[in-house]
């Protein structure tokens, strides 16, 4: 797994590459906690792009959770971005649709992410 | 390729290697032609059992085993996962689905094995875990 980070009108993207299983969680979760210490409370908005992950596990799915309870707390935003079948079924599966913001573009979510 | 043959896998208790076992599931369920979206189930329910086996029951301890079975049949892929570590109650796992628990960062592995599978049995007080996905 390999994570690069880039920052768009205000939103930092996370763009991902390959599978997040295994250990890639412990990883992620440490890129991703990073990022959302060094946002100012009200400011943390991260868009994670996972239009080349293929497959995620549960510890990865965790990942996100916990991002997304950390943002919540900074009064921040997170979104995903470009969720392929397998791991839209996973969040479907795991009844967690109605709880992330999710972006078929990149426009509409940092337009979404800024409002 | 014979009708019905089994491949045996055994992994020092190391979460890098999960890669390893993705790689040889992902070659089992190509080779047996597997439907796509089955093919993921497996796989996805094969990580899972790799990573409790190595994470929650062997707690990383290089010097125990994870060891997978892949019985291989026209009909079906068995797999079997043991590992040696102390056992869990099966029973006693909290529904992830729960609204309690559904912001909770872990717990869904053995839930996710369940809806993947067709069969999912646990023996040797959790230490054994078999499961079955049908062609």
């Amino acid at each position: 797994m390999n994570v690069n980070i880039r920052e768009r009108d205000g939103v930092t993207i996370l763009d991902i590459q390959g599978k997040i299983i295994g250990s890639d969680s412990l990883d992620l979760k440490r890129i991703i906690d990073e990022q959302i210490a060094s946002s100012a409370e009200g400011e943390a908005k991260l868009l994670l792009n996972l239009a080349k992950v293929p497959m995620m596990d549960s510890s990865g799915l965790g990942v996100v959770v916990a991002a997304y309870t950390s943002v919540q707390r900074k009064k921040g935003r997170i979104g995903l971005l470009n969720l392929g079948k397998s791991i839209n079924s996973l969040i479907v599966m795991a009844k967690l649709i109605t709880i992330f913001e999710r972006y078929n573009s990149e426009d509409e979510a940092i337009a979404a992410m800024n409002k | 390729m014979p009708e019905e043959f089994v491949i045996k896998l055994e992994l020092p208790s190391e979460m890098q290697l999960i890669y390893v076992l993705d790689s040889v599931v992902a070659e089992i369920v190509k080779e047996m032609q597997f439907e796509e979206d089955a093919a993921e189930q497996v796989n996805l329910a094969v990580i899972e059992a790799g990573t409790n086996a190595i994470r929650h029951g062997n707690k990383n301890n290089l010097h125990k085993r994870a060891y997978f079975e892949f019985h291989v049949s026209n009909e079906c892929l068995t797999i079997v996962v043991r590992d040696e570590g102390e056992g869990f109650d099966p029973d006693d796992v909290a529904d992830p689905l729960d609204p309690e628990n559904l912001l909770s960062t872990g717990g869904r592995g053995i839930f996710l094995i369940r809806v993947s599978m067709d069969e999912v049995t646990f023996s040797d007080h959790g230490r054994k875990l078999t499961m079955v996905k049908y062609k």
